[in-house]
């Protein structure tokens, strides 16, 4: 079962993303938090809360992909939807295989953010 | 210049052309003219060509002459008006060193404003200057201005040459002025020395005539006779004893010496004492003493005394035979003065004399022959002078003096006699026999003169005359001398060649009527005669051109200098020809051509020059000179040319110059910036090549491209505009990563329409959220229709192909297409690849397009910069084994520390014309190969810009 209170962190480098997906994610019942990097996520206090993560791909500095492995290599279980302005069905293909749940090609309609959340706290 | 239409331009161009015709042609006018001519013939060329109120020269050659000052006036200017104030202004104004003179100023002279041009004559203004002016406030024109530089340039030149002509005439005339006055001293020695032998002669023939005379006079002495007692009392006198004394025979019977005045006082004690001594012994009595004539004038005579005795030895008497030796003894008083004189003339004159005997042996030397010899007289005797005589001589003077000796007659002979110091000299040997009464010979008397200076002299002369018929056959130049009436004297080959003459055949004839054409004849003969008449000259000492007739009648042009032979007598004169009918058409060619290349130049606006690296000597054409604004007279320094050098390409100078150093060709284009702030674009092209001594030389030319790069610059400014475009356009493949770009604003736009929507369906509606985020999404829809517009048709969707790229040739490809963007923008690009680069994969387009768009920020970002140089560095490297790194340096405006987090977001642009797309866009390309790409501010000024890609990028990504 979905747990409406449960904390999605989003890490993208893009402002408008980090503004508008909190809302989006309160209109579902989730609570969030945002970060503008890789870098900055992995300081915070926030991974061990994070129930899933909503994870840029392209960002100055550490990618997602850079991330997900940091975080694999860290032990960490938390479930990644990627997002990316970069439509590349091959990068989609690699990224599940790698193990995240799923990949979105900005702009993405609000059900299937909501699927992949959905998916994302089933596998939790 | 502006000009209303073509037409006027096509009329003023002509008359400009003209112009610089007539001026160049002066040197034609200035052949052989003296300095103040030329100065002349300019002002009156530059007065009637230009329209000058007046125009001031002066000129100056040597220190110890004064300077040529020279000022010519328009008619009814104001100058005119007051010639003598307008000298005096202009003299004391220019009076100055040459650094001091004004170029170009506005002043007063007599009240009235006028435009001065000043012109140095020669390189620094040390032969002296030009001033033109005129009250025209426009003056001077540009043309004015360039026929008044070049007129001046040629004046310069033509003063130069005169000054060198005079030179060369004034030592050649002191060299035969020299040689005709040894000539002439040489010959008045030889007279004197002449006369000096004669003397001589004469006064050996005086002297034998004395001997002779002597021998007369003694032999007709008449004896005085007289006997006297054992006592010494006179008894018996005979006749002349009557007669010489005057007494009769009583008169003088009891004489005795003592008893009379007789005998000369003088002598009385010694004769009384002599006479006793003989009368006590008895011995014969002998002495000379003078006695007292009947007039009382006293004679020498001689005594000879004896006494008489008879059969018993008892002395009877004493008889005395008494010969009047007065005349012999006048005649040996004066042999003895005259030998002594002989003799200390002889051994003065500073000739060698000598006599022999009648063998031929020597007997007497002068003491100047042993001196000169160095020998004794008694090693000279006999033939011990022959030791003296040059081996080679000695032969032929024997046999000479022994023919004289034989055939008993004087002579002469020449050889050479050892010095005392071992030098020979000639001698000339000059004998003449003494003879007695009877003819036969009895002495033989000599002097040997030292001929050796006019031997010499001889030698040199006969040389002088070989080497002057040799200079004559071989010269190539017509050498023609004629006599005071016209007649031709000396005709060398050249001049049988030219003119088609054997020399036999007009050798005589007049000049006129051989070389000249009847058309000139008779000019030339009045010519003569004025000469004649009054010393006149038109043609003597210039060099002169005039028209020739060969023997076949052809007429030709030749160069002519006539001088007068200095002799004395009537005057001839030594004509040198040439035909210079080659140099008159070659003249004529290289005046066209030159006039073809400096209208060529002056059409294509290229100038050309000549660069001497290790010595910078340059040489420029006029028009180089005119494309800079610089004075053609200066002499071109590297320094003259960086004062013209727009102070932001300056290091292209330095580094052309640099570059020559190797021989490197030059190609650049850089601009010049001109005193009244004009910028000029020129193109440099210039190929080195080695000189003979091994140093670098260049020949270039420099095309003025100003107009060519302002349009340049307005076509490429459209052409980057459409570049940024088409060049977005052409990389399709990039689609995805602009997509990137615009689907992150659609991105936001979605969500919060959705939540928007969200909100709106909530029980109950969340109004206040839905209105934020429907206010979010207009904002960001605006934004997104923006970037959309401007990218809709520019992209589209293309899988990224991968390939094994050397990231070294994609970057030096870029460059090569940028080079031309590069250098009109005057950057300086610098290369440090790292030759070793291990291939990377991706796209090869792709990464050629960040590299550009890394290049055109560089280039951008120092479009502003003029206060340094312009300096782009694009270097590649193995950063760590893993990744290849590509870093674009420049020194531009750099970014603020703040903006560099904004850098790389779409549409942030510091620029006015970007689009804020590339850094994003290229950043984007470079993740899409697993890259990064970042920037950093430099340690100096500018920026610099990299990216990194792992070469192994086929493993990745895992």
């Amino acid at each position: 079962m979905m747990n409406p209170r449960s904390l999605v962190s989003i890490v993208d480098d893009d402002e408008s993303v980090r503004e508008s997906l909190p809302d989006l994610l309160k209109e579902f019942g989730f609570a969030s938090q945002t970060f503008t990097s890789a870098e900055a996520f992995l300081a915070s206090d926030g991974i061990s809360r994070t129930e899933c993560l909503i994870l840029d791909i392209a960002m100055p500095g550490m990618s997602g992909p850079d991330l997900q492995r940091e975080l694999k290599r860290r032990q960490s279980k938390i479930p990644i939807i990627f997002i990316t302005a970069q439509r590349d069905e091959s990068v989609r293909t690699q990224l599940v295989e790698s193990g995240a749940i799923g990949c979105l090609f900005k702009p993405f309609n609000d059900t299937a953010l909501l699927d992949a959340l959905n998916a994302a706290f089933r596998v939790k | 210049m502006a000009f209303s239409d073509s037409a006027e331009e096509l009329k003023h161009l002509k008359r400009a052309m003209s112009d610089l015709v007539s001026v160049l042609a002066l040197p034609a006018v200035w052949s052989g003219q003296e300095p103040r001519q030329i100065v002349m013939t300019f002002h009156d060329a530059l007065m009637s060509t230009l329209d000058l109120d007046f125009l001031y020269s002066r000129a100056k050659f040597e220190a110890s002459v004064q300077p040529i000052k020279i000022l010519r006036t328009a008619p009814l200017s104001a100058a005119s008006q007051n010639v003598e104030k307008t000298l005096h202004t202009l003299n004391r104004r220019f009076e100055d060193a040459p650094q001091n003179w004004p170029a170009e100023e506005r002043g007063h002279f007599g009240g009235q404003e006028y435009s001065l041009l000043s012109l140095p004559l020669g390189i620094g203004g040390e032969i002296g200057i030009v001033v033109a002016s005129s009250a025209r406030a426009d003056f001077p024109t540009q043309s004015e201005r360039m026929l008044l530089s070049v007129a001046a340039n040629q004046v310069t030149v033509a003063l130069q040459q005169a000054r060198l002509l005079s030179e060369q005439k004034r030592i050649a005339g002191e060299l035969e002025f020299r040689v005709a006055e040894r000539t002439l001293s040489l010959a008045a020695a030889n007279v004197k020395l002449r006369k000096e032998i004669d003397d001589r002669k004469r006064a050996e023939e005086a002297l034998r005539a004395s001997e002779i005379n002597l021998r007369q006079i003694i032999d007709s002495v008449p004896g005085l006779v007289c006997t006297m007692s054992p006592a010494g009392e006179t008894e018996l006198v005979n006749r002349p004893i009557m007669e010489y004394f005057g007494k009769s025979i009583e008169e003088l019977k009891g004489w005795t010496l003592g008893n009379n005045d007789a005998v000369h006082p003088d002598d009385l004690p010694r004769v009384i004492s002599d006479f006793r001594h003989s009368i006590t012994t008895g011995t014969p009595f002998e002495t000379e003493l003078r006695l007292r004539r009947a007039d009382g004038v006293y004679r020498w005579f001689k005594n000879n005394g004896g006494p008489v005795q008879d059969t018993g030895g008892r002395i009877t008497g004493w008889y005395f035979l008494i010969i009047d030796i007065d005349d012999r003894k006048c005649v040996e008083e004066a042999l003895r003065a005259s030998e002594r004189n002989l003799y200390l003339t002889i051994n003065t004159i500073p000739a060698l004399a000598w006599s022999a005997r009648p063998d031929g042996t020597a007997e007497y030397f002068n003491q100047h022959y042993l001196d000169y010899l160095g020998l004794t007289q008694d090693q000279a005797q006999d033939w011990g002078w022959t030791e003296a005589v040059h081996p080679d001589d000695l032969d032929g003077l024997i046999d000479a003096w022994q023919f004289m000796t034989n055939a008993d007659k004087g002579g002469e002979c020449e050889a050479r006699l050892r010095r005392f110091d071992g030098i020979y000299r000639w001698f000339l040997f000059r004998t003449n026999p003494l003879r007695d009464e009877s003819g036969k010979t009895i002495k033989w008397y000599g002097t040997n003169t030292d001929i050796d200076d006019r031997k010499r002299a001889d030698e040199e002369s006969r040389r002088s005359e070989a080497r002057k018929t040799a200079i004559l056959d071989s010269a190539i130049d017509c050498i023609v001398t004629i006599n005071h009436e016209g007649c031709i004297t000396e005709f060398n080959p050249a001049a049988e060649r030219t003119f088609g003459y054997r020399r036999i055949d007009v050798l005589g004839k007049q000049l006129s009527d051989v070389m000249i054409p009847p058309s000139y004849r008779e000019e030339h003969r009045q010519g003569l005669a004025r000469y004649q008449a009054t010393g006149e000259s038109r043609v003597l000492g210039k060099r002169i051109e005039l028209t020739a007739v060969r023997a076949d009648g052809t007429e030709f042009p030749v160069e002519l200098a006539i001088s007068r032979i200095p002799m004395d007598g009537p005057p001839s004169f030594t004509g040198c020809l040439r035909d210079i009918t080659e140099r008159k058409q070659a003249e004529q060619e290289l005046r066209r051509s030159e006039a073809f290349l400096a209208e060529g130049q002056r059409l294509s606006r290229t100038g050309s020059f000549f660069w001497r690296v290790a010595t910078e000597e340059i040489v420029w054409s006029e028009q180089l000179s005119r494309i800079f604004e610089l004075d053609p007279s200066l002499k071109m320094t590297l320094e003259l040319i960086g004062s013209r050098m727009h102070p932001e390409d300056l290091f292209m100078l330095n580094d052309m110059v640099e570059g020559a150093r190797y021989g490197s060709d030059l190609e650049r284009e850089y601009r010049i910036l001109l005193p009244d702030y004009t910028v000029k674009y020129l193109h440099v092209v210039a190929h080195g090549t080695k000189s003979n001594d091994g140093q670098w030389e260049y020949v270039g030319a420099v095309q003025d491209v100003t107009d060519r790069r302002l349009s340049d610059e307005a076509l490429n400014k459209a052409r980057s505009e459409l570049a940024s475009v088409s060049r977005t356009t052409s990389l399709g493949i990039m689609t995805a990563a602009i997509a990137h770009e615009v689907n992150q604003p659609l991105s936001g736009i979605v969500t919060n329409a959705s939540t928007c929507l969200r909100m709106l369906d909530s029980q109950p509606p969340n109004i206040e959220g839905a209105r934020e985020t429907a206010r979010r999404t207009i904002r960001d829809g605006n934004r997104a229709s923006e970037i959309v517009t401007r990218l809709r048709a520019l992209f589209k969707r293309k899988e990224v192909a991968t390939e094994p790229i050397d990231l070294n040739d994609a970057a030096r490809e870029v460059i090569a297409l940028s080079w031309s963007e590069l250098q009109s923008e005057r950057i300086m690009v610098r290369q440090e690849f790292d030759e070793d680069l291990p291939a990377v994969r991706g796209d090869r387009i792709q990464i050629q397009q960040v590299i550009l768009n890394l290049l055109r920020n560089a280039s951008d970002a120092m479009r502003e910069i003029d206060d340094r140089p312009r300096q782009l560095l694009i270097k590649t490297e193995c950063d760590d084994g893993k990744n290849v790194q590509l870093t674009v340096q420049d020194t531009g405006v750099g970014f603020a520390p703040d903006a560099v987090d904004r850098l790389f977001e779409s549409f942030y642009t510091t620029k006015q014309e970007g689009t804020g797309i590339g850094l994003s866009v290229s950043r984007s390309i470079i993740e899409a190969h697993r890259g990064h790409l970042w920037a950093s501010a430099n340690d100096g000024p500018g920026s610099s810009f990299a990216f990194s890609i792992p070469h192994d990028y086929s493993s990745e990504p895992n």
